[in-house]
């Protein structure tokens, strides 16, 4: 049973300040909760480089190549059709739609990338909405949850974050 | 996190660069003058050399002050601590309507419609009949007058109202450049696409695009650019004062402006030489043939690759943008093969067979560029270097990459 220990902040800075504190004092699992950007937070909880450009790229790429070859088979192999007597393979002619598909791959796989993948879609539920005061994450207050399996470490992660300078701290406790 | 304690803005008007100042302008007299003297020998050759140099360092001033009213336009905050490198070589503009004077009086030499002193084809001489109308010496001049007025007014306000708010703080300057921004992106993007088809299009009169403005004014507005980026990391790693009110977040995104930019001139170079391709028509395909073929086929494709495929796989990369050594590298490059791409575009007109390097070339590049810089120079050391009076300079003090 995983336990979620929740601190919330009402001034951004020093929602940003606290996290890059227990950071240093090697807390895990910490997350960051919001209603707006927080500038400075990733560089606080040390998050490693987004992968969205990688995954766009890829998509990218792969786009553009189906894209061409699609042509190419279809204009050259399959359907030959002689217009004006240009030559079935045009590399110039087939630049647009290879431009396109790359463009149109790139986006739809950083679209389903992200829900599907980073965001985990299918689940819908994550354990910290069973707080109910946890809602105000959506409204005007800031929040940070460390992650622990450890019930006895829960008294410590508490006394952390008040002494990071959270105003509330309490616990959730995964029920299923 | 607590709040980054903000650069001092309040510098005092450079006041280095006084030795670059006379160098640059020594060198262009210098080299004005040497080319007049292969003007002497070949007008010819001398005078499209000029019209290359003149065309560049006149791209680069007209792109600075499309990308100051560009972001004037967009309502950007982002800028406005580097506003003042464009908004000086956006106002250099009346130099250039000056140093047209000599392209003016050896017009006969450069452009064939001027005097078809060569016994022409009966179509060729038909055509250019149907054009006499638009192509004569009366109106061109009269057309080159009315865009360095429009040109000189917008370069000149827009830095003049910047500068008067540097005094009073007032944001009504800010409201105003803002509201006459659109309207002259308008405005330039038109006289641009008129002045290239007078200047460039015309080197080869029968021949016609209308999307070659565009490609020359993007293409100029790239070199701009990539000043831009150039002048930020020059400065940044220059360890002077006004480098601590540039942060890397602002070069990044001279960086992205560069690379956006960059794909938007192989747009559209690529949308003019795919429809004559796929057009496939006799009086389209002319100015293409000359210019892929014998010595020319390898520029061109020099230009594919070094103006874009190349840049634009750099420029993909966030760590590069964010490097001022790799993106200063990149942008100087982009100034060079600028310069390739304007040979190509003039030179073909004339010389089928040989690529017609000319001594010239590096005189009148040396002569126009150095009184450019100079003036620009100038006109740097009499006001503040940062915008203090704008209204949003402390938003682009503190703005970071979202």
């Amino acid at each position: 049973m995983r336990r979620f220990v929740l601190g919330q902040f009402t001034e951004a800075a020093a929602c940003v300040e606290a996290v890059r504190k227990l950071r240093e004092q090697g807390v895990p699992g910490l997350d960051a909760h919001s209603p707006r950007p927080m500038h400075g937070i990733d560089d606080a909880l040390a998050l490693p480089r987004s992968k969205v450009p990688i995954v766009a790229l890829t998509g990218g790429v792969l786009g553009a190549l189906g894209g061409y070859s699609l042509q190419w088979y279809l204009n050259s192999k399959a359907y030959p059709i002689n217009v004006g007597s240009r030559p079935p393979h045009g590399f110039w002619t087939n630049i647009p739609i290879t431009f396109e598909s790359g463009v149109l791959i790139a986006v739809l796989s950083i679209f389903f990338g992200s829900i599907f993948v980073f965001f985990g879609l299918p689940r819908t539920y994550h354990p910290l909405f069973e707080s109910e005061r946890f809602r105000t994450a959506c409204l005007d207050a800031y929040w940070i949850s460390a992650e622990t399996g450890d019930e006895n470490a829960v008294p410590e992660l508490e006394k952390k974050f008040r002494e990071a300078g959270a105003h509330k701290v309490h616990t959730v406790v995964e029920r299923i | 996190m607590k709040p980054r304690a903000l650069p001092d803005t309040n510098l005092p008007p450079y006041s280095g660069g006084r030795k670059e100042m006379i160098g640059a302008a020594v060198a262009g007299a210098a080299g004005l003058l040497l080319t007049l003297i292969g003007a002497a020998f070949s007008p010819q050759r001398a005078l499209l050399a000029y019209l290359i140099a003149w065309v560049y360092w006149l791209g680069l001033a007209i792109g600075a002050i499309t990308l100051v009213m560009g972001h004037h336009a967009a309502g950007a905050r982002w800028n406005v601590s580097i506003r003042r490198f464009s908004e000086t070589i956006g106002a250099t503009i009346p130099l250039f309507a000056v140093l047209f004077i000599p392209l003016l009086l050896g017009a006969r030499h450069v452009w064939f419609w001027v005097s078809p002193h060569e016994p022409v084809a009966k179509e060729m001489h038909e055509l250019l009949q149907h054009k006499r109308p638009y192509l004569n010496l009366g109106f061109f001049t009269l057309r080159a007058v009315f865009y360095f007025a429009l040109w000189t007014a917008f370069g000149w306000l827009l830095r003049a109202w910047s500068l008067r708010q540097d005094d009073t703080a007032d944001p009504a300057f800010t409201v105003r450049a803002r509201w006459w921004s659109p309207p002259g992106l308008l405005l330039f993007a038109i006289t641009f696409t008129f002045g290239a088809f007078d200047w460039l299009m015309s080197l080869q009169p029968t021949w016609y695009s209308t999307i070659f403005g565009l490609y020359i004014y993007i293409g100029s507005f790239v070199s701009s650019v990539a000043l831009l980026c150039l002048v930020i990391t020059g400065v940044r790693s220059s360890g002077s004062p006004l480098g601590t009110v540039i942060s890397v977040d602002q070069q990044h995104n001279a960086g992205k402006l560069l690379f956006a930019f960059t794909v938007f001139w192989a747009y559209m170079a690529f949308s003019q030489y795919m429809l004559i391709w796929a057009g496939n028509l006799p009086e389209e395909l002319q100015w293409i043939v000359v210019r892929s073929r014998g010595v020319w086929r390898p520029v061109g494709i020099l230009i594919l690759v070094g103006h874009f495929v190349v840049p634009f796989f750099l420029l993909l990369s966030r760590d590069l943008k964010r490097s001022p050594p790799a993106l200063g590298g990149i942008a100087a490059w982009m100034l060079v093969i600028h310069y390739i791409d304007l040979y190509w575009v003039v030179m073909p007109a004339v010389e089928g067979s040989s690529l017609g390097l000319h001594w010239t070339h590096l005189t009148a590049f040396v002569g126009v560029g150095g009184l450019a810089v100079a003036a620009a120079l100038f006109l740097f050391r009499a006001a503040r270097p940062v915008p203090v009076g704008d209204p949003f300079l402390q938003d682009s003090l503190r703005y970071v990459q979202p």
